[in-house]
């Protein structure tokens, strides 16, 4: 593994076939398989049940996200991001309004930077829960699906209540969120994560000690650090290779300095290590939005949405009453302008690093809005963790990578 | 700002790692340090900071089009330092006429699909790519997405795939 | 399990269909509609509220179609959950076309019924472009609730096609379009073959609306 760290092995080359070891076979995997978890389609040449030559092809589900956000402005982008990694919605959107924020020289206040960490973290919860869920079903674990939809059913019916849909949300506004937390919802978010992690010592007590997960998923699919490094992987997958770097500690932003949590870290980067970081995540992330409903309790009442018009859209009363009001709202909705510049936040998503990099020219079209979306690099690592293994080992390298193509392709 | 002491460290380092490099080093709008360095420097550059500055990662490669005016493309190379917990931005402005640059996949092979993708998207190629094609888009398909002149509608959206239709068609219509 | 409702025990006017295959028509549809095989073809975000619309909240095990196959030769229904995009519409095409017959479509989502929010170069506007589709679904994501009213919909469609009609008079001798060597059957009779010839940009010429039982595609 280690001899092939720093070479990028382009495309898979004319295979001659060797008659002494028998004709490789070309498997196309994909785009329609469930193992791949979406639409992803991997070309595999397989020596016996060795694979070969790996080459992930993506884009069949690129949309030209950046395209439309260059055509469509800045305000009517925003539910756009929902749709980038589909399981955590308000991440995306948290991601994409603090690099506009950043750009714009906006501040955020307190309690909502409170409510966005909140929600972020349940964010983190669920797509976690995913991760779990379609994993375990791929290497065999049928059950733990439907153990994993129980709790991401709670989680909707919450977001539901909250920000009324179960997903692709478009909750968080510019400048802040776009209601308060009201303290019927508080209860509700309350008894859901004081109960979470019993249901999350369930999946511990399923899978953690099981022997048919442990043996598909120890020492498959190993990464060393610096091969992590290299290979531009972040977040989850970083950190099971002992690289205890976090974004949320290392780079903090949203308040999250004020937070107290623990970064888990991997020793071995298996397989099995990924698991256990993003379990121990989970824990973490409960922790971490237990403190946030506290300081939200604490500051009941106070401003949740700044006030510069040039860039918040004021409140729906007041559209409806007040004719400046009305124009702010028009002139946010078609026209807003950025101040010239770049400007660039990545916050760690559930699958890694996620970045946006927007630049801007005064215009009230956007210059560029380039994603950084951390599946893509998920994806290009499959070949370095799967040529030379098993076939059977290929879920397992997929799942624990844990990508989602919406965000893959844009 | 908060953080000026760390901005004024990173850029020591920088400019102790790039000596003898013709760049300029500038602070963009969200106060992350700014390199811009001409086509012929940035291999040399990016090697540097590398192994010299300690930044182990490649976070982005993208390019940005600023179409009427000349050099109109304007590729962004941004690096992460694990160990210093920063990051730069590496900019370099190339022609529409001949968007060319050195590929720095030799330096991390995690920058194989950003400069896919940034080809794709722009159809601005990387010298030293090996196997340099197209990421999301088809591979036979003609246009680069991005470009300022390309409409969002897109020319023609379906034509590989009404192409693939008629010749389905043909060798059903042949064999049976 | 739904009834043998009346309205599927009216007698068929024809000279070959009596009573007799009218009871048998019945019988059939009644197996077919409470026991769909849903391919789901999960593309994006909709496949997310397809997973959870097969988990324990929603069940669509209770109306007889939960054994979602991924392979297209086993299923029935087609589920088109999500985003279709040009790069990614041969592969959707072929899997329609390995299904075999009967077979039925649901268009999940926005993206799959009209483009949605996606006017962009990359992105199929409306899988019906590509596909004979049975019923619509709004919602970007539609809740599950909604796709399971679909799925009740398209039951109800099911209860009123006269399967065995075509036993009796014979077998269409006309081939199908979809390149598989297929013969015309009757539930798939509603697209045309010049629809996809249009463009998908152009303005949607007004569509006939599905022949439920008829005879030939309509005109």
């Amino acid at each position: 593994m280690t001899a092939k760290v720093f070479q990028y092995a382009p495309a898979a080359p004319e295979l001659e076939d060797d008659p002494v070891r028998g004709e490789l076979m070309h498997l196309n995997m994909g785009p329609q398989h469930p193992a791949t978890h979406g639409v992803l389609r991997l070309k595999i040449d397989m020596d016996g049940e060795n694979m070969r030559n790996v080459e992930p092809v993506v884009g069949y589900l690129h949309r030209g996200k950046e395209k439309t956000c260059e055509s469509l402005g800045w305000a009517k982008f925003l539910p756009h991001t929902d749709r980038l990694d589909y399981v955590q919605p308000l991440m995306n959107n948290c991601g994409y309004l603090m690099a506009l924020e950043k750009l714009a020289g906006l501040a955020v206040p307190e309690r909502g930077r409170l409510i966005r960490v909140l929600l972020m973290e349940i964010s983190r919860i669920a797509a976690h829960l995913i991760y779990l869920g379609t994993t375990a079903i791929d290497l065999g674990a049928v059950s733990m699906f439907f153990n994993t939809f129980k709790e991401r059913e709670r989680i909707y019916t919450i977001l539901d209540a909250y920000t009324g849909h179960r997903m692709n949300n478009s909750y968080i506004r510019m400048g802040g969120v776009y209601a308060d937390v009201d303290p019927e919802v508080e209860g509700k978010v309350r008894a859901f994560l004081e109960n979470f992690p019993r249901e999350i010592d369930g999946y511990e007590a399923m899978l953690t000690g099981n022997r048919i997960w442990y043996d598909r998923n120890r020492d498959v699919g190993v990464l060393t650090r610096e091969e992590a490094l290299a290979w531009s992987l972040t977040g989850p997958n970083l950190r099971a290779t002992g690289v205890e770097y976090d974004l949320r500690k290392n780079e903090p932003y949203s308040g999250y300095e004020d937070y107290d949590f623990e970064v888990p870290v991997g020793t071995v980067g298996d397989c099995y290590d990924r698991y256990l970081v993003r379990v121990e995540e989970m824990r973490q992330s409960v922790k971490i939005a237990l403190q946030a409903l506290e300081r939200i309790r604490d500051t009941r009442g106070a401003e949740f949405l700044a006030e510069d018009r040039r860039y918040v859209l004021p409140p729906r009363g007041k559209v409806h009453t007040s004719m400046e009001e009305l124009i702010f709202q028009f002139k946010v909705v078609t026209d807003m302008r950025l101040p010239k510049g770049e400007a660039y936040v990545g916050i760690e998503s559930s699958k890694g690093e996620l970045g946006f990099f927007v630049a801007s020219d005064g215009r009230s079209n956007p210059l560029r809005c380039h994603i950084r979306a951390p599946g893509l690099m998920n994806v290009q690592a499959i070949p370095l963790l799967a040529e030379g293994r098993l076939f059977s080992d290929m879920v397992a390298i997929i799942g624990s990578l844990d990508f989602v193509m919406g965000e893959v392709d844009r | 700002m908060s953080q000026a002491p760390a901005q004024r460290e990173t850029r020591e380092r920088i400019a102790k790692a790039l000596e003898g490099i013709d760049h300029q080093t500038s602070e963009s709008r969200d106060g992350m340090t700014c390199v811009d360095v001409d086509r012929d420097g940035l291999h040399e550059t990016l090697l540097r900071l590398r192994d010299f500055a300690g930044f182990s990662q490649i976070t982005f490669v993208t390019a940005i089009d600023r179409h009427p005016a000349e050099p109109r493309f304007e590729v962004a190379h941004q690096l992460w330092a694990c160990a210093y917990a920063d990051r730069v931005r590496v900019r370099t402005r190339v022609n529409g006429d001949d968007p060319r640059l050195p590929s720095c996949v030799d330096l991390w092979p995690g920058a194989g699909f950003m400069e896919r993708e940034c080809f794709d998207m722009f159809g601005v190629g990387f010298d030293g790519h090996e196997g340099l094609k197209r990421l999301l888009m088809p591979e036979e398909y003609e246009h680069h997405p991005l470009r300022k002149e390309f409409p969002h509608q897109g020319i023609e959206p379906d034509k590989l795939y009404r192409e693939w239709d008629a010749a389905r068609r043909a060798e059903w219509e042949a064999s049976s | 399990m739904g009834p043998l409702t009346p309205s599927a025990l009216e007698p068929v006017e024809t000279a070959d269909a009596g009573f007799l295959a009218t009871r048998a028509d019945a019988l059939v549809n009644w197996g077919r509609k409470n026991s769909l095989w849903p391919m789901p073809l999960g593309l994006s975000c909709c496949g997310i509220e397809l997973m959870a619309m097969i988990g324990p909240k929603f069940d669509i095990a209770r109306f007889g179609a939960e054994a979602a196959r991924f392979s297209p030769r086993q299923c029935d229904l087609l589920i088109v959950a999500g985003t279709l995009t040009w790069k990614m519409a041969q592969a959707c095409r072929t899997i329609y076309d390995q299904m075999p017959d009967p077979k039925w479509v649901i268009a999940m989502g926005v993206c799959s019924s009209s483009g949605g929010m996606y006017d962009s170069y990359a992105v199929v506007q409306g899988v019906d472009s590509l596909l004979p589709v049975d019923v619509y679904v709004p919602g970007c994501p539609p809740r599950p609730d909604a796709v399971i009213d679909a799925l009740l919909k398209l039951q109800k469609r099911i209860e009123r096609e006269n399967p065995l009609k075509r036993v009796i008079s014979g077998p269409a001798t006309e081939l199908d379009d979809t390149g598989t060597g297929a013969r015309v059957y009757q539930p798939n009779a509603a697209v045309r073959r010049s629809m996809l010839d249009r463009h998908p940009h152009a303005p949607r010429a007004p569509r006939p609306l599905p022949h439920p039982g008829g005879e030939e595609e309509p005109s």
